[in-house]
């Protein structure tokens, strides 16, 4: 009989989160239809207990800990990632407060797949084997397929529930063919294992270069990467606004989280050659991305193309660390990552928490036209929404330009001064279609005859939100040493 | 010998799954995914998994096989004509791609990977069904936890999206 | 004392926009939104003359960290300062103008809406304009840049009902993206191959630059510098820009963000100096905006475009100065233009005021008894711009065309000289239409014409002093105080000791090159009205072409905006309609060959009968919906990457 104590302290924040989830779920036909908001309070109460334990390790950042036979393990990177879902995810809640009652969207299960998602993102991040992570990769899915399609009443919401399961699930097929190739290959599904049988194999091997091709295509789907972006628009539209967020925000970052750690402690000795595919699916990326939310009318499919962008300037951070050279060479270009999709992740849930709390009579206001004049009427909330426009597209003094700047330097860094060259003619192109709302908000008149005109609905939830996105985006676009310095300490070491 | 039935099994799924898609009575289709499942039953017996063969057997082709004969028996469905262009796409970018896997095979020396590091020995001193019970509920005890917050997840899913009458009346 | 007054400069400013900003609204009344915004800008101007007289005795340059922004593998960037005699120059013209202006539009937005918009974005233009000049190291420079870019968005764009302003303002915005991408390409290359942004760093290592990369580097900064400063072929956001209230009109366009271009090249002199296919590139640049933008403001009848134009002529002058290496006279001639453009700017503004609104000088005429002071004060900037001795203009620019005749720049002369007996003509006729002649106003505004209050008459009153003696802080030519000021930075012009006689005559050539312009102007239209309508009959096609302003925005429209756009739209329709369609025609086709059982016949039939149908969701918005069938295109599209990404990667791995 073995004793799982210590095993289980380990992962003490995936339990407190799925023990919050579980209990949720029981108390949720318990709680009157009023009082559902108190669930919401309890995950947050959950959350914050997690930000404490995994916080507190603040001091011991790198101390690596595995459990369960080294298919868990917390390291500094862990940390970093947990840190960054367990915000964002609290912040999600909070959006969505406000969100569902004015959707009538009143369930108490959707905290309750909340809180699973994110256990399966902790999964991922956490996951030292790749059956563990494909594990995680479901979890966190699953749960999102559920949640996109919760607004039943809207034919696009089951829609896109439906298409994001369907095409999912044929993704994960993708990714567990690519696993078990691997499997072939390594005899174990350990990343460390994986890592000692292809030594410095290079694709001499077919069934390696077939593995490392699915697995790239089924994460490739979960970053939205082109050519496997095409489920984004049509999901992220569909879904309800704060599920939308979460998608682009969290279940991304975790999925780069993963991803990075496949690729790096796993298939590290293929570096040469997967940063060449990923350099391919990096320039399609920018190119589709930016030019196609040029043309598009609804913020959301807008906002879907952008993610998938911001997907392809993440993306040439890791090319960098797959170039890079010498002692820390990829070093520089994963912390870039990590930093890009940290400060990418204040200013979507900004712009998301403002689409969703704008609102037409009972209704959402998903076009950009519904934007205009916004400026006159609520200047504050038109600042707000300028000031993530203007991160979005990279603008400094805002996070978002720290993010594209670490990422760029790192490509120049690598050697890549070109390709840094190319995504910043394709940032200077995105500057376009996000001015575009800036220029609708503060030069342009609603159309008299479109009848009533849209609001942002306060809340103090919301404006909690808010306050945190829009401080996040400035503050660390100021100050960002504490964020860069963190995640410069806890990168994976890439051999 | 061994070699003559894994080529037997796998041909067999090949072609089952393919009939699986490609059928237009859905009670066919049904019937091939039965076929199906009993071959790669036949598989894992011929790797001497026996007990996953058994379960195979009774989980899939008798559980979830019958689920959804139901189904489709209590929905009626006939002849479903709406998907009939899907399988020529789907066989010229099938045929390309084991082209391309053959092209791969073939261009190359293929290395041979190593053993995988549980053998045989193990399994067979402790017998089948109590290797497979040790390795999930020791070695792998985590992703089986987590493999049940997923069936968690995916239950509770079908019925938040599957229930009548949600939030709204009351709001 | 010194470092502490440094940091300050730019926080009164910064302070005034977050007070603005955030509670202006709310909290005061439009009197405390003008006090603290003109307060904050006079009070950076106190400081700066601190410093610079601290720089004067001193005589060194002071370098002031504020804080480390950001770091990380080879890169430090600091929030940091340099304070040299250029920075000097451009930091008193930018706070003292600046702080005039402010004065100005106390008065001029009186009653606007928005007032404390208005004033939260000028002084926010103002931090920004700071840090550009003040910054250390091209990344602050860049900042700088971002900054007033998205601040003369904003205020371009002040009365964003109009349709025009609105439009200009984006224009404004995409124009000067072109310029910031190569700007920031040249940061890039600056980066690579020093490893640093520090301008000092940069400066002490640019001996190591290959010939190839000096030029390299400085084309960049040259396209950065032409978006900025409106220099051909990027020049024409300026004239739209137009539509911005008057006293942005002034500070941004005229007096101070337009030289950001300038003070980037003079900047980085040391770069440009290495290459002497860049120097001869912005030299070309300037010489020919020069000629261009005068020949364009011969007949614009906007007094607000006509201003506009002889901007980007201006500015041309500024360029071909830096490009013949006379860094000094174009600092100068930044410096002059400053003062007696916003003066300009500023009396137009005072005119429009004082005619509710009019700008259209066809509509103007014999102002001059009926608002006495600014007539003055315009025809004070006029004979400044024009060139005519002992006013500031002559000067810097006779210092500019002088370096050119004695380094046998004979062509850039030539333009120059074009340039300024256009400048003096066009610019005469400007006053003469406005202020002399017969009222052509109708009878309800000339009711109202009123001289400008007080608070607007004041700061133009400082400029028309400043345009009168302004020219003296560079007397004698070439030895002046300025260049002794600021020879440690700008190099020494003079090498060539120049006989005074040839001085004397080119400066005589130049006299009379303006004079010859203003007797043109007097000419025709005081003398003879009706000799310019008959001249622009005779030379339709010309007349036109120029009324078009070269129809550049049109050329530009056919080959840049409008293919962007499709594009855009053309990937979007790839991206939905043509992969879907290719999914679709092989399924087809593939059907197509399978005919001959009798089911397949219905299948063609139905096909035939779904591309119909197809055609119409096409048309329907809510065509995405009603296709059950595209999970299964976008899984087939999923895989189709896939065999494509096997292949490339194959390519790749064989090599």
């Amino acid at each position: 009989m073995t004793s799982y104590g210590a095993d289980l302290l380990v992962i003490l924040p995936e339990l407190i989160v799925v023990g919050a989830a579980c209990l949720l779920l029981v108390l949720e036909p318990l709680t009157p239809p009023s009082r559902k908001e108190l669930l919401a309070w309890l995950s947050l109460g959950a959350l914050a207990l997690c930000i404490g334990l995994t916080g507190g390790q603040i001091s011991v950042l790198n101390l690596r800990v595995s459990a369960f036979s080294d298919l868990v393990v917390v390291d500094g990177y862990a940390r970093f990632w947990k840190l960054l879902l367990y915000g964002v995810t609290g912040l999600t809640i909070l959006m969505s407060l406000p969100y569902l009652k004015a959707e009538r969207l009143q369930l108490g299960e959707y905290y309750g797949f909340i809180l699973l998602a994110l256990s399966g993102m902790m999964v991922m991040v956490s996951g030292a084997d790749l059956l563990t992570i494909y594990l995680g990769t479901e979890l966190m899915s699953l749960s999102l397929y559920v949640m996109a399609g919760l607004k039943r009443s809207s034919p696009r919401s089951l829609e896109a529930s439906a298409k994001y399961f369907v095409l999912g699930a044929f993704s994960s097929g993708l990714l567990l063919y690519g696993i078990s190739l691997l499997y072939g290959v390594a005899g174990g599904t350990k990343l460390g294992a994986v890592a000692a049988a292809i030594g410095s194999r290079g694709f001499d091997d077919p069934l390696l270069l077939i593995a490392t091709i699915l697995l790239a295509a089924g994460f490739g789907f979960k970053l939205a990467v082109v050519p496997f972006h095409m489920w984004t628009p049509d999901v992220y539209q569909g879904a309800p606004t704060s599920v939308t967020a979460f998608m682009a925000v969290a279940s991304k970052a975790a999925s780069f989280a993963a991803f990075l750690r496949v690729f790096v402690e796993g298939l590290g000795g293929l570096k040469a050659d997967w940063s060449n595919l990923f350099l391919l699916l990096c320039l399609v990326t920018l190119i589709l991305g930016n030019l196609v939310a040029i043309v598009q009318t609804n913020i959301k499919r807008m906002l879907a193309y952008s993610s998938i962008a911001h997907a392809g300037y993440a993306l040439i951070g890791l090319v960098a660390a797959g170039r890079g050279m010498g002692e820390s060479g990829g070093a520089s270009g994963l912390a870039s990552v990590m930093l890009y999709l940290a400060l990418y992740a204040f200013m979507t849930l900004g712009a998301f928490a403002v689409i969703g709390m704008f609102r037409k009579g009972g209704l959402e206001g998903e076009d950009i036209e519904d934007f205009a004049g916004l400026a006159k009427r609520q200047p504050l909330a038109a600042f707000l929404m300028l000031v993530f426009m203007v991160s979005l597209a990279g603008i400094p003094p805002t996070a978002g330009f720290i993010g594209k700047f670490y990422v760029f330097m790192a490509a120049v860094e690598a050697g890549l001064a070109w390709l840094a060259v190319v995504a910043l003619i394709f940032a200077a192109i995105s500057a376009y279609y996000y001015m575009r709302v800036v220029m609708v908000m503060y030069m342009r008149e609603p159309d008299p005859s479109a009848g009533e005109v849209p609001q942002l609905v306060a809340s103090p939830a919301l404006t909690v939100v808010l306050a945190c996105a829009v401080a996040g985006v400035i503050l660390f676009g100021l100050f960002p040493n504490p964020l860069v310095s963190l995640a410069l300490q806890s990168v994976l070491p890439l051999k | 010998m061994e070699q003559l039935f894994f080529f037997y099994f796998a041909a067999v799924i090949a072609v089952a799954s393919v009939l699986v898609v490609a059928l237009r009575n859905p009670i066919y289709s049904a019937l091939s995914l039965l076929i199906m499942f009993f071959h790669v039953a036949g598989l894992y017996v011929s790797l001497r998994a026996e007990f996953l063969a058994a379960v195979q057997v009774i989980v899939y082709a008798g559980a979830i096989l019958v689920l959804y004969l139901f189904v489709v028996m209590l929905l009626n469905l006939k002849q479903d004509d709406r998907y009939h262009r899907q399988w020529p796409v789907a066989g010229v970018v099938g045929l390309t791609l084991a082209v391309e896997a053959v092209m791969l095979t073939l261009l190359k020396g293929r290395a041979i990977p190593p053993a995988p590091a549980n053998t045989n020995e193990t399994v067979e001193g402790l017998g089948n069904t109590e290797a497979l019970g040790d390795a999930l509920y020791s070695t792998y005890l985590f992703p089986f936890e987590v493999a049940s917050l997923i069936l968690l997840v995916a239950m509770i899913g079908a019925i938040i999206l599957a229930k009548k009458d949600i939030g709204g009346s009351e709001a | 004392m010194t470092d502490l007054l440094i940091k300050l400069i730019p926080v009164f400013p910064l302070l005034a926009v977050i007070a603005n900003g955030l509670f202006g609204r709310y909290l005061w009344s439009h009197d405390w939104a003008h006090r603290l915004a003109w307060g904050s800008v006079g009070l950076s101007f106190l400081c700066t003359i601190g410093v610079v007289a601290d720089v004067l005795r001193t005589g060194t340059a002071h370098e002031v960290i504020a804080y480390q922004w950001i770091f990380g593998g080879d890169l430090t960037i600091n929030l940091a300062y340099l304070v040299d005699p250029l920075t000097c120059v451009w930091l008193l013209v930018v706070t003292g103008v600046g702080f005039l202006i402010h004065v100005y539009s106390v008065g001029y937005m009186h009653g606007e809406d928005g007032f404390t918009r208005f004033f939260t974005y000028m002084n926010l233009f103002m931090v920004s304009m700071l840090l550009l000049v003040m910054g250390n190291n091209y990344a602050v420079l860049f900042i700088g840049w971002e900054g007033v870019g998205l601040c003369s968005y904003l205020l371009i764009g002040y009365y964003y009902d109009k349709v025009s302003a609105a439009k200009a303002a984006s224009k404004a915005f995409v124009v000067n993206r072109i310029g910031d991408a190569g700007f920031l390409l040249a940061i890039f290359l600056v980066f690579i191959n020093f490893k640093t942004l520090d301008y000092t760093k940069v400066f002490a290592q640019v001996g190591q630059l290959s010939p190839d990369m000096a030029t390299a580097i400085a084309l960049c900064l040259l396209v950065g510098a032409v978006g900025k400063s409106a220099q051909l072929p990027l020049h024409t956001w300026l004239p739209d820009a137009m539509e911005g209230p008057t006293p942005v009109s002034a500070l941004i366009h005229a007096a101070t963000m337009v030289t950001a271009g300038v003070y980037m090249v003079v900047r980085n002199h040391a770069i440009f100096d290495l290459s002497p296919v860049a120097m001869e590139t912005v030299a070309i640049v300037g010489g020919c905006t020069a000629l261009f933008a005068a020949t364009i403001g011969l007949v614009q009848t906007d007094i607000k475009r006509v201003l506009a134009y002889s901007t980007v002529s201006q500015l041309g002058y500024m360029f071909l100065g830096c490009g013949i290496g006379a860094y000094t006279a174009a600092v100068f001639h930044v410096m002059t233009h400053a003062f007696f453009k916003a003066l300009l700017f500023l009396s137009a503004g005072s005119v429009i005021h004082a005619l509710s609104g009019e700008q259209d000088i066809r509509k103007m005429g014999g102002l001059s008894k009926k608002i006495p002071w600014t007539y003055r004060l315009f025809l004070i900037g006029t004979v400044a711009i024009a060139g005519i001795p002992p006013l500031a203009g002559f000067w810097s620019k006779d210092e500019i065309m002088g370096h050119a005749f004695v380094h046998h720049h004979y062509v850039f002369y030539g333009l120059a000289a074009l340039g300024a007996f256009l400048t003096s003509f066009y610019m005469f006729r400007l006053t003469y239409l406005t202020f002399y002649g017969p009222s052509r106003m109708d009878h309800h505004t000339e009711e109202h014409v009123h001289e400008s209050p007080m608070v607007m008459v004041g700061p133009l009153m400082a400029l028309g002093l400043l345009s009168l003696v302004g020219g003296f802080l560079g007397f004698p030519p070439e030895h002046g105080w300025l260049h002794q000021f600021l020879a440690p930075v700008a190099g020494v012009g003079g090498e060539h000791e120049v006989g005074t006689g040839l001085v004397l005559t080119l400066m005589m050539i130049a006299t009379g090159i303006a004079l010859l312009g203003w007797g043109l102007a007097h000419y025709l239209y005081s003398m003879n009205p009706a000799a310019p309508d008959r001249w622009a009959a005779k030379a339709q096609g010309i007349y036109n072409t120029l009324l078009n302003k070269y129809y550049v925005d049109e050329l530009y429209d056919v080959l840049v905006v409008e293919p962007t756009k499709k594009l855009g739209l053309a990937l979007d329709w790839f991206d939905r309609v043509v992969i879907d369609g290719i999914v679709r025609a092989v399924g087809t086709m593939a059907e197509l060959g399978a005919a001959g059982s009798t089911w397949a016949e219905k299948h063609v039939i139905y096909g035939g009968l779904n591309i119909i149908g197809y055609g119409n969701h096409l048309l329907a918005k809510q065509w995405r919906q009603l296709q059950s069938g595209m999970v299964h295109h976008y899984a087939a599209i999923i895989i189709a990457g896939l065999f494509l990404l096997a292949v490339v990667i194959q390519l790749i791995v064989q090599r």
